[in-house]
């Protein structure tokens, strides 16, 4: 890989003058060769679709498809904005996803770093499969989980509170409690699988590096402090300028099973696709739910340019583009 | 560098915008070639009525709303009439399942493929979407020549003034299942045994006598759970204290629910008693008491996945809040069998006798607009409706193995028969014909009478059959509408609502005005006027 990207490198310095199209491609073939699959999958998935964002301005008619349906301006997101709760759903779901970006990167490092220190070889196997099995349950399951933990009259916790002599608990009334928990059990449920990206991160440290810092005398807090952390930066730099443009689309699975339809909660739970869900469930109107992506999308792009543009004057090395 | 990826980049969307280009035309083609065959099937009619070619062996799919059956009962009995339909149609009939899970979206989303997987569609116009996909191209428009020549049982069978309610715009899209008597009005099936103990001797038939009925069930039966709902009785609930407290009567299909609508006694005036009236917060006020009572669970508007019926069963919980057919075809014969017990029935709107009967496209069948057989699968319907060898194999499966006759003509089930091994889903109930129907045995039938003759003294027919809502112009309120009359309305029906009544009506009201209320009540009323005055 090494040698590869010194010889990207040392060619695109030379070729930098004067250089056609066609002699790129011949002069990168193996490099373009080795892309085409990812290149091919970005075209299939991400950009034959796009002309498909004119369904959002058109009243949708299954005989006439996307093109041959009647063009109506902007009127599929006038719900949206005349709901008049577009500024609170898109507040809700972008302080929620910070949460989850911040606290989620924080634990994986975390957690990470912890598992490098450990030396016990099967323990650290098995705490990282621990760890790792929550991703794989399904939201649902998640749902119903959190719902026998926390109910009033049957609950987990509401049986333990009584029996222990204590006032019973009622979270499903209170919607003030929910921020936290949706948080707690995102970073349950995701902090295994982040953990994996950063702990890989951590293996690619130079051995060397830690090897003469150890011969210079420092001790592990030093060795986490001035090695291991810095040299993670890039990767959080990465993940997080790639989380910055989902920063509007919430997580659909997790909130629609934990909080349901229960209206008493949504004041701090509801995000924008649950909102978009309950609202057009009852038209089924592909046009009005392809708005709200293409505003989702904005929104998206527009983070996304401003994060980098910021990394780009902070540490030129870390942006993206 | 960056300008040679700049360059693949403004390549690749070309590219792809001409890929789509390209699936344009593709559209347009089918939509000629659905032209084409309607044009087609117009010569079929002029050149050779009365001998319509079926040398083709074609294969028409029915799809309907149901859990796929996995005993293999089905199929046994599909196979019997496939060889009826060969013979006589030369046409396979399979059944394309909609899972009870999503089902709305599910069935929406099949539909819209428009690719020829299902050709007869069973759809209702209160609860399958039939007028929105009708509005949407999703279904053929069915020329009378088209049911006169491949329909024409159907055809003769239902009245004009029914086929008048099954259009839209000028064209008829549903065929309707109008020769079928059922009342599915809701209302609370209650057990008359704990009834008694209560002090209710002759039954529960107001709202208050179902408070004394859960109030007395909390107390003598501590581990019951009066109702133990699963939190969506909403607005079901919210419309049946409507019905008893006032003369409204909801349109069909406009919102969630019914929220608009005219009264008895002005059928054509637009209003809600949700929007105006004191009899909201009444019903804020009871529901709150029943919540403190402890009809149902602290967390109800969580508690979803509970069988609340089984429960019922099992003695677990003493009502359930469903319509007369569930309750007389359902939950009466199987209390009996299992606890000898009579159940009784609160139907909403009692103490104000305000029913309403059903409208008739509660259950109705439309042909896909993307069936490739769509004469065939007329011809197919029409067996299925009219014949009777073929209406008893469909709706009752096999003679001997899923039910029998007794002595008076009553349909059985004979003996041995296993309901887990021997059950059929056809889910059938889009063109059932009491002229075929055989009756249940397991009813009682006297008492069913009985109801029937009480219901049709006080009944009204559903007056607004033919009124199709236009909302393109006015969709964004009425989205927004929905979701504000459902979140409410789970508040206050379950009596989960901080602060008082008045407070929260009040609050409900200023986020309807708010969403455009008026302006939808203006726009309906414009349409209404324009239909009937």
């Amino acid at each position: 890989m090494k040698t590869i990207a010194n010889k990207l490198d040392r060619s695109s310095v030379i070729t930098r003058k004067k250089r056609g199209f066609f002699r790129n491609i011949v002069r990168h073939k193996t490099l373009l060769f080795m892309c085409t699959p990812a290149i091919l999958f970005f075209f299939a998935f991400s950009y034959m679709p796009l002309p498909g964002i004119y369904v959002a301005f058109v009243k949708y008619n299954y005989r006439g498809g996307i093109f041959g349906s009647k063009f109506v301006g902007f009127d599929n997101f006038k719900f949206l904005y005349t709901s008049g709760k577009l500024f609170d759903l898109t507040r809700n779901t972008i302080l929620y996803n910070l949460a989850f970006i911040i606290l989620g990167n924080l634990v994986a490092v975390f957690m990470a770093i912890l598992l490098n220190e450990l030396r016990a070889k099967y323990f650290k196997k098995v705490s990282q499969t621990m760890m790792f099995l929550p991703y794989f349950i399904s939201h649902v399951l998640v749902g119903l989980l959190v719902y026998n933990l926390l109910n009033y009259d049957y609950g987990f916790v509401n049986s333990v509170l009584t029996n222990l002599g204590l006032e019973r608990w009622g979270p499903y009334s209170n919607a003030k409690v929910w921020p936290v928990l949706i948080v707690l059990i995102q970073l349950w449920k995701d902090t295994g699988y982040s953990s994996i990206v950063y702990f890989a991160a951590i293996m690619n440290v130079d051995s060397e590096i830690i090897e003469s810092a150890r011969v210079d005398g420092a001790n592990g807090f030093q060795k986490i402090r001035y090695i291991i952390l810095p040299s993670l930066k890039p990767t959080v730099i990465i993940l997080l300028l790639f989380a910055m443009g989902g920063i509007v689309r919430g997580n659909f699975g997790l909130f629609y099973n934990i909080i349901g339809t229960n209206p008493m909660l949504y004041r701090t739970t509801d995000i924008i696709e649950t909102y978009v869900y309950r609202a057009t469930m009852t038209d089924f109107n592909f046009s009005t739910a392809s708005a709200v992506g293409f505003y989702q999308s904005i929104i998206g792009f527009a983070m996304v340019m401003i994060c980098n543009y910021v990394v780009k004057k902070i540490e030129p090395d870390y942006s993206l583009f | 560098m960056k300008k040679f990826f700049a360059l693949l980049l403004v390549i690749l969307m070309m590219v792809s915008m001409a890929a789509c280009g390209k699936s344009k035309d593709g559209d347009t083609d089918t939509t000629n070639k659905t032209g084409n065959k309607k044009s087609d099937s117009g010569k079929t009619d002029d050149s050779d009525t009365g001998a319509i070619d079926t040398s083709e062996h074609v294969v028409i799919t029915y799809m309907t709303t149901g859990d796929k059956p996995t005993n293999g009962a089905t199929e046994e009995v599909m196979v019997e009439l496939n060889k009826i339909l060969k013979e006589k149609v030369n046409a396979e009939l399979e059944i394309y399942y909609i899972g009870w899970t999503d089902y709305l979206s599910n069935y929406n989303l099949t539909l819209a493929q428009m690719d020829g997987t299902v050709d007869l569609v069973g759809t209702a116009s209160d609860w399958l979407d039939a007028w929105p996909n009708a509005k949407n191209g999703a279904f053929l428009e069915l020329s009378e020549d088209m049911l006169k020549t491949y329909a024409p049982k159907t055809w003769a069978q239902v009245p004009t003034e029914n086929w008048e309610m099954s259009k839209y715009n000028g064209e008829i899209y549903l065929m309707p299942e109008d020769n079928f008597a059922q009342w599915i009005n809701h209302g609370f099936i209650y057990r008359m045994d704990w009834a008694k103990e209560a002090g209710l001797t002759n039954g529960a038939h107001t709202w208050d006598d179902m408070t004394t009925y859960f109030a007395y069930v909390k107390e003598a039966y501590p581990n019951v759970i009066p109702w133990n709902s699963d939190g969506s009785h909403n607005i079901q609930l919210a419309s049946g204290w409507m019905a008893s407290h006032t003369n409204f009567l909801p349109i069909d299909g406009i919102t969630a629910g019914g929220l608009y609508g005219g009264s008895r006694d002005d059928l054509y005036t637009v209003w809600s008693p949700f929007y105006e009236g004191p009899e909201l917060v009444e019903f804020a006020k009871l529901m709150k008491k029943w919540d403190d009572i402890g009809v149902w669970k602290t967390d109800v508007l969580n508690n979803t996945g509970v069988d609340n019926r089984e429960e019922m069963y099992l003695g677990q919980t003493s009502a359930d809040q469903h319509h007369t057919e569930t309750w007389y075809g359902t939950v009466e014969p199987e209390m009996r069998k299992r606890y000898d017990i009579d159940t009784g029935f609160f139907y909403f709107g009692e103490e104000s006798s305000n029913v309403v009967s059903l409208n008739i496209t509660h259950g109705a069948m439309a042909i896909s607009a993307a069936s490739k057989n769509p004469e065939r699968a007329l011809m197919v319907y029409d067996l299925i409706r009219n014949d009777e060898e073929c209406y008893r194999l469909f709706n009752y499966g096999l003679q001997g193995k899923q039910y029998d006759l007794d002595e008076n003509g009553y349909r059985i089930q004979p003996e041995g028969y296993n309901n887990d091994t021997d059950a059929i889903t056809i889910n059938y109930w889009w063109g059932r014909n009491d002229d075929l129907e055989l009756k249940d045995g397991k009813r009682n039938h006297e008492a069913y009478e009985k109801l029937q003759e009480e219901y049709d003294k006080v009944k009204m027919t559903y007056p607004y059959g033919q009124f199709v809502a236009e909302v393109s112009s006015i969709q964004a309120q009425i989205n927004n509408i929905n979701e504000i009359h459902t979140n409410y309305m789970s508040q206050i029906a379950y009596g989960k609502y901080n602060g008082s009544a008045e407070d929260i009506v009040a609050e409900y009201r200023a986020a309807l005005k708010q969403a455009g209320f008026e302006d939808v009540v203006n726009e309906l009323q414009t349409q209404v006027n324009d239909l009937y005055k």
